[in-house]
C-alpha cells in the first residue's frame, strides 16, 4: 500500500451503510448482501445492515436503495485520446455518449455524415479555425466513398479533417486541400487520386496526412490536454467504472506529460483510478532495461488513483485493416493487391529481449496480439524468459487475444499468463470478420472467452476505448451473447454466463493489472470503488445487459453520480 | 534540383541486417550535412565521436544537425530538424527492422523533401534463412522488393565468391530493378549510396572538352568493386536520348546524377546543337530502377553551371566510355 488511508483510524467518524436492492460482491464466498459500509475510503464490510451496524456508530444512507451495487468497472484496455477526440465533432457510424452525457445517434449514411458536419460548421464562429471530425468508418458504407467534393458541399471555405476510425486515413474538403497546398502536382503515395486522376481528400497514413499540417497536429495534441484526461474519466465514471488503463498512448519519460496525469488525479473530484503503462510504442529515448528502471521508480511514487507497473508493448496491426499477423490460411477477402498477410511491429525474433528486462524488474507485460501469428510470437518469447528467469505470477498478458488458438490459451493457462479479450469486436466488426477478413469458421472462434474459460486462463474483456465506446455492461453484453451487428450470433459455443462475464469486468480485469487485492471485488478491507446500476445484471435477460442504467460510481467511498444529458 | 529540398535516403532491412552501421559509416564518410531520423532510440547506436550533445529526445551530431526519433511522428521529427538551426542537406532515415520501407519513403514526398533513394540492407549470412523464415519471411521479402539500393552486408562472412554470387543473383531475382551492391561492415563508397557528391563536382575534375562539342569522358576506379565515368556535355542533348538512357540502364549501374540542357526532339537535328534558347536545365539521376528528370532553376546572375553527367557502375561491366557516347551519339 502506498498511501496512508483514513479507513476505520477515525473511530469518531460513523460510517456509512448503504443499503441496497442487492450487493454482488464478486467474491465466490460471500457472493451476495443487503448493503455495504464504507468507512473513509474503504469497504467496511458487506453483509446485512444489522450486521454491519454491530461495528460501532455509523449513519444509514438510503440513497442506493433501489440500486444494485457492483464492485467497480475496471477497464484494462482504453486510451486516454478516448477523452480528447471528444474535442472534435463525432461522425461514427454507431450511437455514442460523450463525456458530458450527450447521446451522439450514429451516422448511418453518407448523408447523415454530412449532415452532421454541415450542422457543426454553421456552429462555429471562428473563422479561422478548422472543423475536426472524427470517427468515419468506411466498412459500413460498401460501395459509395465519401470524398472531398461531398464535404465541399456543406463545410464551404472552412477547412475540415475527418480522422477515420481505424486512425490510418483521414479524408479533408478542398478548402483544407488548398490550404496545405495538396493538388494534382502531389507526389505522395499517401494522397489518395479520384477516377479523374486528381487527389479525392483522402490521406492514407501517417505519410499523408501529415500533409495536412497543423489540422492533424492539433488533432493529436488535443490528447495531451488535461481537459481529455478529465473527459477520459467522466466517461468513464458515467458508464460505471472506476479504474482506467491508459495502455501505452502516454509517454512516461516526457515530464509534461506524467505531471499531467499527476496533477489531474491529485483531484480529489477526479473521477477514476488510472494505471499509466510504460511504453516504447511510439518511441522512446532509452532501451527497454532504462524504460523497466523507470516504471519501477514510477511504482514506488504511485497514489491511489495514479498507478504503474505495467508494460505496453505491441506485435501486430488490426483483423478488420488487415495488417494483423494471421495464420495459414491468411486472410479470407483482402481487398486487392493486399499482400497475404498483416505486418509486424515488432520483430517477432526480437521479442524474448524485448520483455527480459521488464520480466526481470517484476513488471507485468501486455502485448498488442490481434492475430494468431502474434500471440504465438508472445507466448514463445514468454515462454523463452521465463527459461532464462524463472519468475512466478508474472501475468503477462495477451492484448485483444481475438485470434488466439485453443493450444494457445492451454500454453498460456501453463505459463500464467493472462488474455484481455477484444469482445466488442464481435458487435461492432463480426459481420465483417465472417463475411470478409477471416471468414465463417474463424469468425466464430474470434475472441474466445468460453474457451478462456475452459483452458483455465484468467481473462477479462474490453472496448479499446476509443476504437470501440467504453462501457462494461455493453462489453459483457458482447462475451455473454456474441450478436453482431445486423442481429446475428456469431460463435454460440463462445458465449460465456453473465456471472462469469461480471468476474471478466471486475476481479479478473484487477487482476491482470495486480490490483486484485485493492479492488475488483467487495469485501472488507478493499477499496470502496462501486459501479451503481439501476437493474440487477444476474436478473434481467442477458440480451438487455446493455441496457441497465448506470447511476454513477462511488470511487474511494466518494459518490460520482454519472452525468447524462438527455433522458 | 532546387536548393532548399532536402534529399531524403530511407535506410531499410531486416534486424541485423547493419542499418546502423551503414547509417554511421554515412555520418563519418561523407561531407554532406546530414540529419539522421531513427525510430527508436533503443534501437540504434549512433557511435560517440559522432555526437557533440546528448538530450532527452534528440542527438546533437558532429556535423551540427541532429538526430531525432519518430517518437511524436515525422511532422515533428522535421520540425526539431529545421529548428535545429544548420539546415541539412540530406535526411537519413532508420527504418525500423520489420518496416516496409515503402511506407517509410512515401514522407520523402513530404513539401520541402526529395526522395532519393530506398536503400535496403540484407544479412549476406542470414538473409536466405530470414526469407524462409515461418514468421518474418514476407516482411523480409517485402523489405528486399522495396529497395532501389540493395546493399548485401557481411559479404565476407561468406565462404566463396560463388556462394556470393549465387546470393546476389537470388537477391536480383527477387527485387527486380535494384542495383546489388556487397559490402561488409556496410563500407558502400559514399557516391553510390547517395550519389555522386554533385554533377558540378564531377565536372570539375573533367579533361578539356575536345574540339566540335564532343562529351568528353573521365574513367577512374571509385573503390575496389565499382569505377565511375563522368561525360561532360557541352551541348544540349535530345530529350529522347536522356529519356532512352534512364529507360534501359544496364545491369551493373548503381547510380547515375548529371545535369544536362534537354531539348525536345525537333531541334536535336540542329547542328549547331547549342540553341540553348530552347533548352531546359534538368537533373537526371538513377539508383536502381528508381530514375527520376526535374527541371532545375539556374540563377541567371551567376555563370552557367557544368552540363555534366556520372555513372557509378560494377567495375567492368562497362566499357569506360560508354556513358558518353550513349549522350552524344544515340543509336
Ligand atoms: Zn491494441
Ligand atoms: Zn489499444
Amino acid at each position: 500500500m502506498t498511501a496512508a488511508r483514513s479507513g476505520r483510524n477515525d473511530e469518531n467518524e460513523p460510517f456509512v451503510i448503504y443499503p441496497a436492492r442487492r450487493v454482488i460482491t464478486v467474491n465466490p464466498a460471500f457472493p451476495f448482501g443487503e448493503a455495504v459500509a464504507v468507512s473513509g475510503d474503504r469497504i467496511l464490510g458487506v453483509g446485512s445492515t444489522d450486521e454491519l451496524a454491530s461495528w460501532g456508530k455509523h449513519r444509514i444512507d438510503d440513497c442506493f436503495a433501489n440500486h444494485v451495487i457492483m464492485p467497480g468497472f475496471i477497464e484494462a484496455h482504453c486510451h486516454v485520446m478516448s477523452g480528447g477526440l471528444w474535442n472534435s465533432t463525432y461522425v461514427g457510424y454507431f450511437d455514442r455518449r460523450d463525456p458530458q452525457g450527450l447521446l451522439w445517434p450514429g451516422c448511418t449514411s453518407i448523408d447523415d455524415v454530412l449532415e452532421r458536419l454541415g450542422k457543426a460548421a454553421a456552429d462555429m464562429t471562428d473563422d479561422s479555425q478548422t472543423l475536426l471530425a472524427w470517427g468515419l468508418d468506411p466498412i459500413y458504407f460498401p460501395g459509395e466513398r465519401l470524398v472531398a467534393r461531398h464535404l465541399d458541399t456543406v463545410t464551404g471555405d472552412r477547412p475540415t479533417l475527418i480522422l477515420h476510425a481505424s486512425g490510418h486515413l483521414a479524408t479533408i474538403n478542398s478548402a483544407l486541400m488548398d490550404r496545405c497546398g495538396i493538388d494534382e502536382t502531389a507526389t505522395s503515395p499517401g494522397v489518395a487520386r479520384g477516377g479523374d486522376g486528381l487527389p479525392n481528400g483522402e490521406l492514407h497514413e501517417p505519410a499523408g496526412m501529415m500533409l495536412a499540417g497543423e489540422a492533424f497536429a492539433d488533432m493529436m495534441k488535443a490528447n495531451r490536454s488535461e481537459q481529455a484526461r478529465w473527459r477520459y474519466a467522466n466517461e468513464a465514471r458515467n458508464a460505471g467504472h472506476t479504474l482506467l488503463t491508459d495502455l501505452g498512448t502516454t509517454q512516461l519519460w516526457d515530464p509534461d506529460q506524467l505531471n499531467n496525469w499527476k496533477k489531474v488525479t491529485s483531484d480529489p473530484t477526479y473521477p477514476a483510478r488510472v494505471m499509466v503503462a510504460m511504453s516504447n510504442l511510439f518511441g522512446a529515448t532509452a532501451d527497454p532495461a532504462e524504460l523497466a528502471e523507470l516504471c519501477v521508480k514510477l511504482k514506488s511514487e504511485q497514489t491511489d488513483k495514479l498507478r504503474f507497473g505495467i508494460v505496453k508493448l505491441i506485435l501486430d496491426g488490426s483483423i478488420q485493416g488487415f495488417t494483423a499477423r494471421i495464420s495459414w490460411p491468411h486472410y479470407y477477402k483482402p481487398p486487392p493487391g493486399h499482400i497475404g498477410n498483416g505486418m509486424w511491429l515488432t520483430a517477432p525474433d526480437q521479442m524474448a529481449d524485448l520483455v527480459e528486462p521488464y520480466h526481470r524488474a517484476g513488471l507485468t507485460v501486455h502485448c498488442h496480439c490481434n492475430g494468431d501469428e502474434a500471440t504465438e510470437a508472445f507466448v514463445e518469447a514468454v515462454e523463452q524468459v521465463l527459461e532464462r528467469y524463472p519468475r512466478w505470477d508474472h501475468r503477462h498478458t495477451v492484448q485483444h487475444c481475438q485470434l488466439t488458438t485453443p493450444d494457445q490459451y492451454r500454453r498460456m493457462a501453463a505459463l500464467g499468463m493472462c488474455a484481455n479479450i477484444f469482445s466488442n469486436h464481435i458487435y461492432y466488426w463480426g459481420d465483417q470478420h465472417r463475411d470478409v477478413t477471416v471468414g465463417p469458421e474463424r469468425a466464430a472462434r474470434m475472441d474466445a472467452c468460453g474457451t478462456a474459460l475452459a483452458s483455465g486462463v484468467s481473462f477479462s474483456i474490453h472496448s479499446d476505448s476509443p476504437i470501440t465506446p467504453l462501457g462494461h455492461l455493453h462489453t459483457a453484453w458482447c462475451a455473454v451473447n456474441r450478436v453482431t451487428a445486423s442481429g446475428e450470433v456469431l460463435g454460440p459455443d463462445e458465449r460465456i454466463g453473465v456471472p462469469d462475464a461480471l468476474r471478466a469486468i471486475t476481479i479478473e480485469a484487477a487482476r491482470q493489472i495486480k490490483m486484485d487485492a485493492e479492488i475488483g471485488s467487495i469485501e472488507a478491507g478493499k477499496l470502496a470503488d462501486f459501479a451503481v446500476l439501476e437493474d440487477d445484471p444476474l436478473s434481467v435477460d442477458p440480451m438487455a445487459l446493455r441496457d441497465i442504467g448506470v447511476w454513477g460510481t462511488v470511487l474511494g467511498g466518494v459518490l460520482q453520480p454519472a452525468q447524462i444529458s438527455d433522458a | 534540383m532546387n536548393a532548399h529540398t532536402i534529399a531524403v535516403t530511407v535506410v531499410g532491412g531486416y534486424l541485423g541486417a547493419g542499418k546502423t552501421t551503414l547509417v554511421n559509416h554515412v555520418l563519418r564518410s561523407s561531407d554532406e550535412r546530414i540529419a539522421v531520423i531513427v525510430n527508436d532510440f533503443g534501437e540504434i547506436s549512433i557511435d560517440e565521436d559522432l555526437i557533440v550533445a546528448a538530450d532527452s529526445d534528440k542527438l546533437t551530431l558532429a556535423n551540427g544537425c541532429i538526430c531525432c526519433t519518430l517518437a511524436d511522428g515525422f511532422a515533428a521529427a522535421l520540425m526539431q530538424i529545421r529548428s535545429a538551426g544548420t539546415l541539412p542537406e540530406r535526411l537519413l532515415i532508420e527504418a525500423s527492422g520489420v518496416a516496409d520501407p515503402t511506407q517509410i519513403a512515401a514522407y520523402g514526398h513530404t513539401p520541402g523533401l526529395r526522395l532519393d533513394a530506398v536503400v535496403v540492407m540484407a544479412d549476406a549470412e542470414q538473409v536466405r534463412r530470414q526469407a524462409n523464415d515461418r514468421w518474418v519471411a514476407d516482411t523480409v521479402r517485402m523489405q528486399l522488393t522495396a529497395a532501389d539500393l540493395l546493399v548485401v552486408n557481411k559479404i565476407d562472412l561468406l565462404d566463396d565468391s560463388r556462394e556470393a554470387d549465387d546470393l546476389c543473383d537470388w537477391l536480383a531475382g527477387l527485387s527486380p530493378g535494384a542495383a546489388v551492391v556487397r559490402a561488409s561492415r556496410a563500407a558502400v563508397p559514399i557516391d553510390v549510396l547517395l550519389g555522386p557528391r554533385s554533377a558540378s563536382d564531377a565536372a570539375d575534375t573533367r579533361e578539356p572538352p575536345t574540339p566540335g562539342g564532343a562529351a568528353a569522358s573521365r574513367w577512374h576506379v571509385v573503390e575496389d568493386l565499382f569505377e565511375s565515368q563522368t561525360a561532360v556535355l557541352d551541348a544540349p542533348v535530345p530529350m529522347p536520348v536522356i529519356e532512352a538512357l534512364l529507360a534501359d540502364l544496364p545491369d551493373g549501374v548503381a547510380r547515375l546524377k548529371g545535369l544536362v540542357q534537354a531539348v525536345p526532339a525537333a531541334s536535336a537535328d540542329d547542328s549547331s546543337g547549342t540553341d540553348a534558347a530552347d533548352a531546359t536545365a534538368c537533373l537526371v539521376e538513377a539508383v536502381g530502377r528508381r530514375t527520376s528528370m526535374t527541371p532545375h532553376a539556374t540563377d541567371p546572375t551567376q555563370p552557367p553551371p557544368r552540363w555534366a553527367v556520372s555513372l557509378i557502375s560494377h567495375k567492368g561491366s562497362l566499357p569506360p566510355t560508354w556513358l558518353a557516347r550513349r549522350l552524344h551519339e544515340p543509336k
